[in-house]
């Protein structure tokens, strides 16, 4: 990544620096009638994992699929406010989602291999935006991906077996290393566990702590114990809203929101 | 690198993706332009058969002559002669000079035009010693110079009319004795021979076709519902049911030329011939109907399948649990609920026998029928055609004014497909249920 | 003839019994309705007029009682019609003296002849131009038995011999007594199963339960009839193409490269399938080569792009084109394409082409008339496609085409195939289409510009007209729909199996 000459954007703002890898401010969703997301401020940090937590049905998902656009592909969706990237505002007419979705990687709820084989479900992502010049540089790529993921040592003699052969755990983190392989900057992850045995849950989870070395990760899950145990800050949503944001420590122990508190003491859920 | 900014690499790809969906918008855009065409081909080539040319005469009803044409062996002649003195004076009264001889009344007017007369004047005997003004139906090449399918180039080698003939016509239609009208006989009438194409129509063949769908069905309904409720309902998982589902998936695909070949063995050259039942001959309706109704059986059992299959649980459960047998649950709740998506799927079926011609031709059903059907017994196996038939025929007369035949009996049938096309849809929107 | 019965078709055509088949079926209802009431009643009775207190409701045994009337007398019916004149006509066969049939006469021909002379006398006693006597008495030296049946409008192709009179005499006779003692027989069925039906009624007999066994038997032999229907098309095709090759050598059929009929032409003439089947894959594949194309991007295009109101108005306007019978397409192309290929490519143009009709003109219409088909089932298809595929492509940053082209349509690929393979087995049993667009003469050329013909539209020109069925040229037609039959199964079976293993992949 290069400094961006500040000509070519001239009715740019320059961007401001910060260390909030992502700003939210006031953002609203409708879908069709409903109104899924009520005035959302966040601010996300980068190198960090970020748990958005919430019963379901609380916009937690919707709110985490405005972030890569991803709720453009849904017709009735409508999103409002304001999303900075690194100080940019990603719903910016001239920006192209799948520039943003470049860097912003997600991983989904059901680990949703391509029917091809593993190393084509990683190079996928290289291929596309062109991150390779040669097919060495892609092996490597891939290579660099599947370790990140805790994969390469099991599948790497298998590497052009289809993907929708491996068994659940290591689709899931098939998929996260596809997501990995476009190098992204934030990566976003839908309850990448739900679907998961707990075994490949615990897998899965070590390696996102891992993940946090290099990318800003943000996880919506179900299980306030595994927010509590991959992230650094929590986020709780409830019916649309943003109740509390704070330290994921802070967040369990001692909730400023009476909301809060009674989501993870079990009596809202 | 700032997200503001499309990369050379995003730039291509945009590129590519709106090529992409262009070819998407060009094939749809292609398949539109075909069905454009093909509908203007139609109504352009086909309206012309709902026209009909028609000379106005004043006819006098001599009693004289008119007896002794119906004394004669040839009884049209004399009407027709009636006809021709009756025209060249209203010529002559109009001031028109041409004098019109045999040769120019024969290549003016229908060959039916007699006849035409000769019916009016047995339907009305009161008539006889006035005078009536008829419409009598111009040739066929009259009709096409009036359509602008003759010209006065076309008929160079044409020995029925001449130039000179279709000056006569001008004059004629500068007079007001010669103009166009809706054809009802068209829609009405029967085949008629080779040579006079102005005289034919569509009423016989529409006739078959009824007499074929109803057969259709009358086999079908019952058949397929009874075998749709079997398989929905009570058939166990076993490998007769299997065999059965995969034998009406695969009939559904079986080109409808073979149901062809199956009806005249198995109904005209065993049933009619081998054991010798009379109704099962070659061009009887009973036999098109039921050669169409194996045809259209597979279809109708699929769609009956699907509507009962739309028919929630909830509802047999809920007969089951005050005490109905399966057999009542079925037939009074289940049945009755899925009907009207059987109907839809019933009458969609029908309209695709109501069109097919491959098993009409192997079956004979490609009859001359000049004669009109009457009493209800031989309604199913007196020889008949049926529309596309009706359309063949004429299509393989080759010639300009069949082919508009051809084209109009398209526009008829297409009628009759929209139509039902169109009940099929308004039984499917009214009755249409949201569990 | 009876006016009412020919409705229902007088079944027994040469029934000289008593009892027309219309009349017998008459009566059977009426028992039937006969055996309601005395079932209903009887039941009631056995209650002492209680409806409580009868195990099923009155009506199931008055149900069972008509039923038990009808069930076993009418299938006696049906069996008796259809054996009865086959054992009757073997009969004769038997008795048929040598010489009638050494004289270049086959029994089959002389069969014919004998069942027309005697339907005839039937028609004659009918008509009232013969007395029932004189019919059984008649004789070739004193009555010219030809004219007296053209009188009666049945026409005889040669003078009828006094052997051929005699044989139809005792056809006469063995039918009417036939017919005599199947309705006798069908009667005492009927009877017999009304006795027993009333007898076994009482209040603790379970009626509800017999009658609905019996409309289960019922119903499943409803489902039988796609079974029967196969099993007719096979025999159909099976015997009259077994005929054919007793009459014609098989390796010259499959393996033959000129196609040439010519009636009378004997065992002789080729009627080789190869340039048939050849014109059949041409017009396929230009056929194919059309709708493809088209057909996949249109449903692609419906399917990924288009929004709903779109779709919503596209799709049925697509439906239209799928809607219009294939005679339509057939003068589309006899009068509308072939005429404009001929401007540009034919003597006036560029000279490859001699008439309307090719293989051109034919394939390309027909691939007008696949595009609906190849475009709702690829539309099907690739709705079928999991969104999680499409939103994981979408998430790492693809574009929608390179998001279809890349991920949905290899997923999608299996089923795509399943459905060019099925519209493949359309194109090559499509009829009325090639019969005007595409030629009458077999021909093995590349030309696609040049007129062929293929094999259903010679199935066509050969069984129609006056079509002798003895004759090879003839017979080769079933050979042909055998060929066609088989062919479409196979591609149709492949395409079943490919789409239903790619359907339960993603259900």
């Amino acid at each position: 990544m290069f400094d961006q000459p500040s000509n070519l954007a001239p009715q740019v703002e320059t961007p401001v620096t910060t260390d909030h890898k992502i700003t939210a401010e006031n953002v609203n969703v409708h879908y069709g009638d409903t109104h899924a997301i009520k005035d959302v401020n966040v601010k996300i940090d980068d190198k960090t994992v970020t748990a958005f937590i919430g019963p379901s049905g609380c916009g937690k998902s919707t709110f985490l699929r405005c972030l890569n656009r991803m709720n453009d592909t849904i017709d009735i969706c409508r999103v409002s406010g304001l999303i900075e990237l690194d100080g940019e505002d990603i719903n910016h007419a001239k920006v192209d989602p799948v520039q943003l979705r470049a860097k912003v990687g997600m991983v989904f709820q059901k680990p949703n291999p391509f029917p091809k084989s593993i190393f084509d479900n990683v190079a996928y992502g290289p291929r596309i935006h062109g991150q390779a010049a040669n097919k060495a540089e892609l092996d490597e790529i891939v290579e660099k991906s599947l370790r990140s993921a805790a994969l390469w040592k099991e599948v790497k003699d298998r590497l052009h077996a289809p993907g929708t052969g491996l068994s659940g755990g290591q689709q899931q983190r098939l998929c996260i290393a596809r997501a990995v392989a476009t190098a992204p900057e934030v990566l976003l992850m839908d309850e990448p566990c739900s679907a998961l045995d707990p075994i490949a849950t615990a897998q899965v989870e070590e390696l996102i702590d891992e993940l946090r070395e290099n990318f800003s990760v943000v996880i919506v899950t179900h299980s306030m114990q595994q927010a509590a145990r991959v992230s650094q800050k929590t986020a709780f949503f409830h019916l649309g809203e943003l109740v509390e944001f704070g330290e994921t420590g802070q967040i369990f122990t001692n909730p400023h929101d009476s909301r809060t508190e009674s989501y993870i003491t079990g009596r809202i859920g | 690198m700032s997200l503001y900014l499309e990369s050379p690499r995003t730039k291509k790809r945009n590129a590519a993706e709106r090529r992409f969906q262009s070819y998407g918008l060009a094939a749809i855009a292609a398949a539109l332009f075909f069905l454009v065409v093909l509908l203007g081909q139609i109504i352009g080539n086909g309206s012309g058969a709902f026209i009909q040319t028609r000379l106005t005469v004043p006819v006098t009803l001599d009693a004289a002559a008119i007896e002794k044409a119906e004394g004669s062996m040839m009884k049209t002649s004399g009407y027709r002669k009636l006809i021709v003195a009756s025209l060249s004076a209203e010529m002559q009264a109009k001031g028109i000079e041409a004098e019109l001889d045999s040769k120019a009344a024969k290549a003016l007017l229908s060959s039916g035009a007699p006849n035409t007369l000769r019916q009016h004047v047995l339907a009305n005997p009161a008539d006889i010693g006035s005078t009536v003004t008829l419409k009598l139906a111009g040739s066929s090449r009259l009709d096409g110079y009036m359509k602008g399918r003759v010209t006065r180039e076309s008929i160079s080698d044409d020995k029925a009319i001449t130039p000179a003939h279709l000056d006569l016509a001008d004059e004629l239609i500068g007079v007001g004795l010669l103009s166009k009208g809706f054809n009802w006989g068209f829609v009405t009438g029967n085949d008629a021979s080779d040579l006079r194409p102005e005289q034919s129509g569509m009423g016989q063949s529409v006739l078959g076709s009824l007499a074929m769908m109803l057969v259709v069905l009358a086999v079908c309904l019952p058949i397929s519902v009874a075998a749709s409720i079997y398989l929905e309902e009570f058939a166990p998982k076993n490998k007769l049911t299997q065999f059965i589902e995969v034998n009406i998936s695969n009939l559904a695909a079986v080109p409808s030329i073979v149901f062809g070949i199956l009806a005249l063995a198995a109904f005209i050259q065993f049933g009619g011939g081998t054991i010798g039942i009379e109704a099962f001959r070659a061009s009887a309706p009973l036999v098109g109907g039921l050669a169409l109704s194996l045809m259209t059986l597979p279809t109708i059992i699929i769609a009956t399948r699907a509507a009962l299959k739309a028919v929630p649980q909830s509802m047999r459960d809920a007969a089951l649990g005050v005490g109905a047998s399966k057999m009542q649950a079925v037939f009074h709740h289940v049945l009755p609920l899925a009907m009207p998506g059987i109907m839809t799927g019933t009458i969609i079926g029908l309209a695709a026998a109501l069109g097919e011609t491959a098993p009409l031709l192997l079956i004979g059903m490609v009859a001359f029928v000049q004669t009109d059907i009457s009493g209800a017994t031989s309604f199913f196996t007196d020889p008949n055609v049926g529309m596309p038939a009706q359309i063949y025929i004429w299509a393989t007369r080759a010639d300009g004014a069949w082919y508009e035949r051809a084209w109009g009996g398209i526009i008829l049938l297409l009628i009759f497909l929209a139509c039902m096309n169109i009940v099929a849809i308004l039984l499917r929107r009214k009755f249409e249920r949201r569990w | 003839m009876i006016g009412g019965g020919r409705l229902i078709g007088r079944l027994h055509s040469f029934a000289g019994g008593d009892m027309s088949a219309s009349t017998l079926i008459l009566v059977l209802i009426a028992l039937a309705a006969l055996g309601f009431f005395l079932g209903r009643s009887r039941a009631l009775a056995s209650a002492s007029g209680n409806a409580q207190a009868l195990h099923s409701r009155p009506h199931f045994y008055g149900a069972n009682a008509a039923l038990m009337v009808l069930i076993p007398s009418l299938a006696l019916f049906a069996v008796w019609t259809v054996v009865a004149p086959l054992s009757i006509k073997a009969d004769i066969a038997q008795s048929v003296p040598s010489g009638l049939v050494d004289e270049g006469k086959s029994l089959d021909l002389l069969m014919t002849d004998v069942r027309n002379v005697a339907e005839g006398l039937d028609r004659a006693v009918v008509a009232g131009a013969l007395t029932s006597d004189a019919a059984l008495s008649i004789d070739t030296e004193t009555t010219d038995v030809r004219a007296l049946l053209g009188g009666v409008g049945v026409a005889l192709g040669a003078n009828v011999g006094p052997e051929v009179l005699k044989l139809a005499k005792t056809y006469r006779a063995k039918s009417a007594s036939s017919s005599n003692i199947m309705t006798g027989l069908v009667l005492a069925a009927a009877m017999a199963g009304l006795a027993f039906a009333f007898l076994r009624t009482n209040k603790d007999f379970r009626a509800r339960n017999t009658v609905e066994a019996t409309v289960r038997a019922t119903l499943i032999f409803a489902a039988m009839v796609a079974i029967l229907t196969t099993v007719g098309i096979f025999f159909a095709l099976i015997f009259n193409t077994l005929e054919f090759f007793q009459l014609y050598n098989w390796k010259d059929y499959l393996f033959g490269t000129t196609w040439h009929p010519h009636s009378g032409g004997g065992s002789d003439q080729p009627l080789g399938l190869i340039p048939l089947l050849w014109g059949t894959i041409y017009i396929s594949l230009i056929a194919l080569a059309v709708a493809v194309p088209i057909g996949l991007f249109a449903a692609i295009y419906l399917a990924e792009y288009a929004s709903p109101r779109v779709r919503g108005t596209i799709k049925p306007l697509l439906e239209v084109l799928a809607g219009i019978p294939s005679i339509v397409y057939g003068l589309f192309a006899l009068l509308t394409v072939g005429p404009l290929l001929l401007k540009v490519f034919g003597n006036e143009g560029l000279g490859w082409m001699q008439g309307a009709s090719s293989v051109m003109t034919a394939g390309l219409v027909m691939g007008i008339m696949l595009i609906p088909f190849v475009s709702s089932l690829s539309d099907d298809i690739i709705t079928a496609v999991p969104q999680a595929l499409r939103d994981g492509s979408l998430g790492l940053g693809a574009t929608p085409s390179e998001t279809i082209r890349q991920v949905v349509l290899p997923a999608a690929l299996p089923g795509i195939v399943g459905a060019i393979i099925l519209a493949t087995s359309r194109a090559i049993g499509e009829t009325m289409l090639v019969v005007f667009g595409a030629g009458a003469a077999g021909k093995l050329s590349l030309n696609p510009f040049e007129a062929m013909t293929t094999v259903t539209a010679k199935i066509v020109s050969q069984l129609t007209g006056d079509a002798d069925f003895t004759a090879p040229e003839v017979l080769v037609a079933y050979a042909l729909g055998t060929t066609l039959f088989v062919v479409t199964l196979c591609l149709n079976v492949i395409a079943q199996i490919i789409v239903s293993k790619y359907q339960e992949q993603y259900s």
